[in-house]
């Protein structure tokens, strides 16, 4: 008796929840883009063709930079959070291509926001979470899947550097989780720099700066004379992870 | 009540005005999941992806479907045959598309349900990703999603079978692999001798097959532990290193030292259908597998401690009588029912 209440309230609210385009009353949708701004000292990066300089003193050039965000969710003043669905929530990040770096959301919740939270990668504590398996093509396309393992690369930053003068050598920075033990996903969580209005037909921006230099120089230092290829690394790659976690950040929000 | 879920299901239909209304849902029954009385939980999570019929068929079809393969022609089917519980029978490493060789020996399929991690480093944490390795390798099936989705789109029967099997009715990476999981989860190999004892229905081991068991219980089943003959480690069994392959093994997965040269510990069901026999396929028989065992380990760091005893000695001692008693024993667990089952057959 208590599943028949149960299927029949389920039903009430499929019914009602189907109303939205009824004039005002119910809840209204509105959209927002996130600007990811890759950046070094604050400015642009020039692929292939600018050298920066580490703090480890290494001089290098970026031939490649993409990396996965995921699992977004908009957080207002007293809590409440707007999950953005999760088999939408995936997004590749291309320093080549510049629609890739602005991520359109939409139907999200209206309401003022005042934090976002986002993941670095692909949380695997989750699978199979529904849709998951929908961003492979897009990543595969992207070469962030490994082949010989079941899993997204969260991050390829690829290039050369030249460090005491010598002559100059490949880098390639790849983090993913792997397996159960290695698991380098991360929440970010960012606070806004002023409150995020989401209402129909309006489209607001938030910019974030993602400071690139960070990959290096974070919590952690790497030099890439320690290690110029981090692949499949227990000790490296967590550390990478670790920086990477710390160069998000929300300048700027035009409602 | 019966009466009560249509009313529920008309209402929702109607709830939203649908642009496919001129689909009309076919009758997709689930399929009956049963675990077997003397088996654990199943670690693949059934409620989120329920084997139907329709999700099955077309599960199976994709399995065996070359389209799979960028050469139309190797299909997840081709290295794994049922006959052989599903491996790859007399390859020591099974070849792909254009004859590429591989560096592993292809694992049965069987019980994979039941299973926690896939591979032999475990580079696949959960089956719904386990076929992204073989079709996107480039000595396997050396295929792009992107690639496969396309060609099934093309097809009148996927397009059909897709609609029947799933609620979106999408082809799509995601259904794409719930229908292979769903094929996959349905093979349950638990109708051996050893079952039919284990479950009180009448069989008894012979006087040999007895004697193996005792052996086994003391020798082997520390690591090829339960029903499932496994407890679904990763263990370096003392093989030399084939410098061929110089096969890391788990640490290609966890980037960990410890774990150079270590392999999932394999189930030991169906084990006289599945030779070659490691994980690259370097022994023959169930004799040489026993002869390694006893004689043929060498050490290494990362050796097993439980192949080496306080004085240093290696390998598990076994005369050549109580070899041929574990084989007879090991024998017990060939499941006839399960390669003959016609649901899994390609034809």
């Amino acid at each position: 008796m208590k599943n028949i209440i149960y299927i029949l309230i389920a039903t009430l609210v499929i019914v009602s929840s189907c109303k939205n385009d009824d004039e005002g009353t119910i809840k209204t949708f509105g959209n927002v883009v996130l600007d990811f701004k890759n950046t070094i000292n604050s400015n642009g990066i020039e692929l292939t063709t600018d050298s920066y300089t580490n703090g480890s003193n290494e001089a290098y050039i970026i031939s490649e930079l993409k990396y996965i965000i995921s699992n977004v969710v908009l957080i207002k003043a007293n809590g409440e959070e707007f999950t953005y669905p999760v088999d939408r929530s995936y997004f590749l990040i291309n320093e080549e291509v510049l629609e890739s770096k602005k991520v359109n959301l939409s139907d999200i919740s209206a309401g003022q926001y005042t934090k976002i939270r986002f993941g670095f990668g692909v949380d695997q504590s989750k699978y199979p979470l529904n849709g998951m398996a929908n961003f492979i093509p897009t990543a595969e396309e992207s070469g962030m899947l490994w082949s010989w393992s079941a899993g997204y690369k969260f991050l390829k930053f690829e290039g050369t550097y030249t460090a005491n003068g010598a002559a100059s050598a490949d880098f390639l920075i790849h983090v993913g989780s792997h397996g159960t033990t290695l698991d380098n996903y991360k929440e970010i969580t960012l606070e806004l720099p002023s409150t995020l209005t989401i209402e129909e037909s309006k489209s607001p921006e938030v910019a974030i700066n993602v400071d690139i230099a960070k990959i290096f120089d974070g919590t952690n230092t790497h030099s890439l004379e320690v290690k110029n290829s981090i692949q499949v690394d227990a000790e490296f790659a967590p550390k990478i992870a670790e920086n990477i976690s710390t160069m998000f950040t929300a300048t700027n929000v035009s409602n | 009540m019966k009466l009560l879920s249509y009313i529920v299901i008309i209402l929702i239909g109607t709830a939203c005005s649908s642009d496919k209304d001129n689909y009309v849902p076919i009758e997709n029954a689930k399929l009956e999941f049963t675990i077997p009385s003397n088996f654990p939980d199943p670690t693949y999570d059934i409620a989120l992806n329920p084997p139907t019929e329709k999700g099955f068929e077309l599960g199976k079809k994709l399995f065996y479907d070359g389209r799979l393969a960028s050469d139309g022609v190797i299909s997840c089917g081709f290295c794994h045959i049922q006959d052989f519980a599903f491996t790859h029978h007399t390859h020591i490493v099974s070849h792909g598309v254009g004859g590429a060789l591989g560096t592993r020996n292809a694992q049965p399929l069987h019980n994979m349900a039941f299973m926690k991690e896939f591979t032999w480093d475990g580079a696949a944490i959960h089956l719904d990703l386990q076929p992204i390795i073989p079709i996107t390798a480039e000595v396997e099936m050396n295929e792009t999603f992107n690639g496969i989705l396309k060609k099934l789109e093309e097809q009148p029967e996927y397009v059909k079978l897709f609609a029947d099997a799933f609620e979106d009715q999408k082809i799509n990476s995601d259904n794409m692999l719930k229908a292979i999981s769903q094929f996959m989860i349905m093979m349950i190999s638990a109708n051996t001798k050893y079952d039919k004892i284990e479950r009180n229905e009448g069989s008894v081991f012979t006087a040999e097959e007895a004697a193996g068991f005792e052996l086994f219980k003391t020798k082997c089943a520390s690591c090829h532990k339960g029903t499932l003959f496994t407890d679904q480690s990763y263990r370096n069994n003392g093989l030399p290193i084939d410098p061929l392959y110089n096969d890391i093994g788990r640490k290609r997965v966890t980037g960990l030292t410890e774990d150079i040269q270590k392999f999932k510990v394999p189930s030991l069901r169906n084990i006289e259908l599945t030779f070659p026999y490691m994980h690259d396929g370097r022994l023959k028989t169930l004799d040489d597998v026993l002869n390694h065992y006893s004689d043929g380990m060498v050490d290494s760091e990362t050796l097993d401690p439980m192949l080496k005893d306080q004085t240093g000695a290696l390998g598990i001692p076994m005369t050549a009588e109580e070899k041929q008693q574990i084989i007879a024993f090991l024998k017990t667990l060939t499941d006839d029912d399960f390669v003959n089952d016609t649901r899994f057959s390609e034809f």
